[in-house]
């Protein structure tokens, strides 16, 4: 593998006494499709910041494509470089759409007309109407078209589908496959469709409460994650280095386990247990396993923490 | 293409003030020959013709009288569209990931209404000065007038590129263009208010800050008065918080986190 697009080394930012993204370590290979998810408020947005040179890192570093967002001539490089969708897709209101093209041409050197004709036609954007006057999709369709005629070396995509509908999202999916993921192009991407994240990532990390929980290939997850529900009296907690989270669920309990699953559920049956299913872990899944705390089914499960980080990287 | 933006985001608030102070400085300049008989209004050139000097003068002296401030007032209208009135409403975003040094942006900005507040002192008053010599015919009757006239734009500019400063510096401070001018104006009126507890009750009667342009220009054309020298200091001081003034709003948007 080449260079790291993106790596990050202990990034850590908090405002305050709240402590918003804890010793961050990533790599996202050149070409990976980095799915970053996570609750709301989980650091997501502010490490897309720190990349971008919106929010100072209290500590650790970062480099996007080697250079240091923290020096401006370093983030000058950058930013020509990479494309970003915001979250809060705000653009100039009393702009349309083919003035914000025009703007946003001026910027980058490798801005490409035709990729923006293109994206325009497929997304189906008004290009005569007032930006703040575009419903909420078409505004973040504008601000989609304006990251991918930039023609970049990397996306940074906050949420990018929030508020369209399903075959907008489709057609934007399709969109990043065709045109920047099958030309080896970088993706980093936060969203909380799990099933687009599936459809186009190939890695995958979690977020929580500013710490990584979980970095992987999305393939390894398929491959390596089982969910083993269990019954019995006095089942432990945690017992196998490869447990990656137990909840209590009445008289079960849920264990996510990354390999040897079957080896975990014959050292629970020699503990008395009741191994009732030990099965295949889709994404969305291991997502609500990890990041929920408590099952709001079980009252006597509060506090139940979800497993340290588990990376394969 | 960020000047481009910054007169797209100006221009309506341009055009008004330039409309505005063409409008009433013309309406100045016509008036002593306007007229009104039976119903209708006519233009009697004759005053202008008679009495040159003091025509002008008087024409000069109203002008002033209403448009001393339009330096200050294209300097706050224009001022609260710098680029941290974009962090409000969100647009910082789009901007600040754009490849330009946040430097770049503030000094365009701070370019293009400089450009704008020259064309809103100076049209008005080159158009009345115009206006008046051909009204009068006698450019060097009235040329003391037309002279002051021509330089009268000027000093309402310098005077007027503090308040721009202020008010980039104030809309940095409060991230929003509303919140630039409210703070731009409560600073104006707590130093006047200051100013006048200091000069009423002790009987002090300190140079003014950097407003001592307009004063001298505005005193020396008033009837009877007599002469006052011309307040360099005052000019040094404005030039000097034209410069510090953005300079705080440039280090402000520099360190500030969105």
């Amino acid at each position: 593998m080449s260079e790291a697009a993106i790596l990050t080394e202990g990034l850590s930012k908090s405002f305050g006494a709240q402590a918003a993204v804890s010793a961050l370590s990533l790599k996202i290979q050149t070409g990976a499709v980095y799915g970053f998810l996570g609750r709301n408020g989980a650091g997501k947005t502010t490490t897309m910041r720190m990349l971008l040179g919106l929010v100072r890192p209290t500590r650790g570093s970062a480099r996007v494509l080697g250079l240091d967002p923290a020096k401006e001539p370093e983030l000058l490089r950058i930013l020509e470089r990479v494309g970003f969708v915001p979250q809060r897709k705000q653009l100039y209101g009393w702009a349309t759409p083919a003035e914000l093209v025009r703007m946003n041409k001026a910027y980058f050197p490798s801005w490409s007309d035709d990729a923006a004709a293109g994206v325009a036609k497929r997304l189906e954007i008004p290009m005569k109407m007032p930006f703040k006057k575009l419903s909420i999709g078409n505004q973040s369709k504008v601000a989609l078209l304006l990251a991918l005629a930039q023609g970049a070396d990397i996306l940074i995509l906050d949420e990018p589908t929030a508020g369209l509908d399903p075959v907008m999202v489709d057609e934007i999916l399709r969109t990043l496959i065709e045109d920047h993921i099958s030309q080896g192009r970088t993706i980093f991407v936060s969203s909380h469709h799990l099933g687009e994240v599936e459809q186009i990532c190939d890695w995958v990390g979690v977020l929580e409460e500013g710490r990584l929980l979980l970095e992987s290939r999305l393939e390894e997850i398929r491959q390596e994650f089982r969910l083993v529900i269990a019954s019995g009296e006095g089942l432990p907690v945690a017992t196998s280095p490869n447990l990656v989270s137990a909840t209590t669920d009445g008289r079960f309990r849920r264990y996510v386990v990354t390999r040897e699953a079957e080896r975990f559920a014959a050292e629970l049956r020699g503990q008395g247990a009741t191994i009732l299913e030990v099965s295949p872990l889709g994404l969305r899944e291991l997502f609500l396993h990890l990041v929920r705390k408590e099952d709001p089914c079980t009252p006597g499960n509060a506090g139940a923490k979800a497993a340290p980080v588990s990376s394969f990287s | 293409m960020y000047a481009w933006k910054c007169w797209r985001e100006s221009r309506a608030r341009f055009i008004f003030l330039l409309i505005m102070f063409t409008v009433t400085a013309l309406l100045f300049t016509l008036g002593p020959g306007l007229g009104e008989r039976n119903g209708w209004w006519y233009f009697d050139r004759s005053e202008y013709l008679s009495n040159p000097w003091s025509t002008g003068h008087m024409v000069f002296s109203m002008i002033l009288g209403v448009l001393w401030c339009s330096g200050f007032l294209s300097a706050v209208f224009l001022g609260a569209t710098a680029s941290g009135s974009e962090i409000e409403p969100g647009t910082i975003e789009y901007l600040w990931t754009r490849p330009r040094t946040r430097t770049s942006v503030t000094w365009t900005h701070w370019g293009v209404c400089v450009a704008e507040m020259v064309i809103v002192a100076v049209v008005p008053l080159y158009l009345a000065a115009a206006l008046l010599g051909t009204l009068t015919r006698h450019w060097n009757s009235s040329g003391q007038v037309i002279s002051e006239l021509l330089i009268a734009p000027w000093v309402m500019l310098i005077v007027g590129l503090p308040l721009l400063g202020l008010t980039t510096l104030m809309t940095a401070l409060r991230r929003s263009a509303s919140g630039g001018l409210i703070y731009t104006s409560g600073v104006v009126i707590v130093y006047a208010l200051l100013r006048q507890i200091i000069i009423v009750p002790l009987h002090l009667n300190p140079p003014t800050l950097f407003t001592g342009p307009l004063v001298w220009l505005v005193n020396n054309n008033q009837f009877g008065a007599s002469p006052i020298a011309f307040p360099w200091g005052a000019l040094w001081r404005a030039v000097f918080l034209a410069a510090a003034l953005p300079l705080a709003a440039q280090y402000l948007l520099k360190r500030a986190e969105v």
